[in-house]
């Protein structure tokens, strides 16, 4: 069972470029409909919680499942299994980085990837904000956080730790009315 | 001394990064290049086009690749480890207590606040890299190129940076 749910995790690792989005879908086809570990419904709660938390969605999701599974020897087994082969093919990549960073091919290759990036960045950008719900009201939100972040170079954290606090106040309050 | 530095950084990056991958960048590159000048802002979008190109996570990848850059195979299990454990914690906390939680007004406050926030923060991340990626005219077409190609096609993230390395390497 441990073994299953090990080598579940460590094909979706090994195979699905392109961070979580990528990694989603065959984790849910996975545990929900290969092997029927849990039902449709806790894994979209489980989604959800995994993508509201803090660090990588993959890897929370990861826990989430493993942890129904079989608690805590099924987080780890299933974690394990995630970001295994992630740190191999990348130490592998980057010993070679190291040796090749200065060779022609691969200055020309990343001199046309560091644009292309800028693009990936870009194109899921309208998605996710429609996603997370925004509006004309609540634009200003993200878009002064842009700015004090991407121009005026404050730290990330602040801005993290102020809207939690905020959102906890808002809420509670609302609750009391 | 680095390692300590190193894990202590990529665990303050695991605790304050939500929305997953390019949200995570924004927190990546303020703490490795502007904090540590750890990598200069190029090497680091070079991080990003090799943590899109290789399986799994990408705060995984980008944590390794700078774990063993600054510290080797140590350095990368550190950084690792570091990055992920913050969400082990909150994580399994919060799969315990989720249908609890989930009832509570406050606490799904706390996260649609937080989405909108990390939309924020990949806006912010576009506007740092952008203006170190556009350096000349072939910098600018192959952006446009594939902004077309993601958006207008929903070219897959990793067809289009080999699609890009390959003409790089040819017209570069």
């Amino acid at each position: 069972m441990l073994l299953k749910l090990f080598f579940s995790f460590l094909k979706i690792g090994a195979f699905t470029i392109g961070g979580a989005y990528a990694m989603i879908p065959l984790i849910r086809k996975e545990v929900c409909e290969t092997h029927n570990w849990i039902s449709d419904e806790e894994f979209m709660d489980g989604l959800a919680a995994a993508q509201s938390c803090p660090g990588p969605i993959a890897v929370n999701i990861s826990i989430y499942v493993g942890y129904h599974i079989a608690k805590g020897k099924g987080m780890a087994v299933a974690v394990l299994g995630t970001i295994i082969p992630s740190i191999t093919i990348i130490m592998l990549v980057a010993m070679l980085f190291n040796n090749y960073a200065d060779a022609d091919l691969v200055k020309k290759a990343f001199h046309a990837l560091r644009p292309a990036v800028v693009a990936l960045i870009a194109v899921p950008l309208v998605q996710m904000a429609r996603r997370a719900g925004v509006n004309i009201r609540n634009l200003w939100y993200p878009l002064l956080s842009a700015v004090l972040v991407g121009v005026l170079l404050i730290s990330p954290m602040y801005l993290i730790s102020a809207t939690i606090v905020f959102a906890v106040w808002q809420g509670l309050r609302a609750k009391q009315a | 001394m680095i390692y300590l530095q190193l894990m202590f950084t990529f665990m303050k990056i695991g605790l304050f990064s939500f929305g997953g991958g390019y949200a995570i960048l924004a927190m990546i590159r303020q703490e490795v290049v502007l904090n540590n000048h750890w990598l200069s802002q190029t090497q680091f979008m070079d991080v990003v086009a090799i943590s899109q190109m290789t399986p799994g996570p990408i705060a995984v990848n980008a944590a390794t690749f700078i774990g063993y850059q600054k510290g080797g195979v140590f350095g990368a299990l550190l950084c690792t480890f570091g990055v992920i454990l913050p969400s082990l914690i909150i994580m399994l906390i919060v799969t315990i207590t989720y249908l609890k939680l989930k009832k509570q007004k406050w606490f799904m406050n706390v996260f649609s606040k937080l989405r909108l926030l990390s939309v924020g923060l990949i806006a912010a991340a576009l506007i740092m890299v952008f203006e170190d990626a556009m350096r000349d005219w072939f910098s600018g077409i192959v952006f446009a190129a594939c902004l077309v190609a993601g958006w207008r096609f929903k070219l897959n993230p990793f067809y289009m940076l080999i699609a890009a390395a390959i003409v790089g390497m040819l017209l570069g």
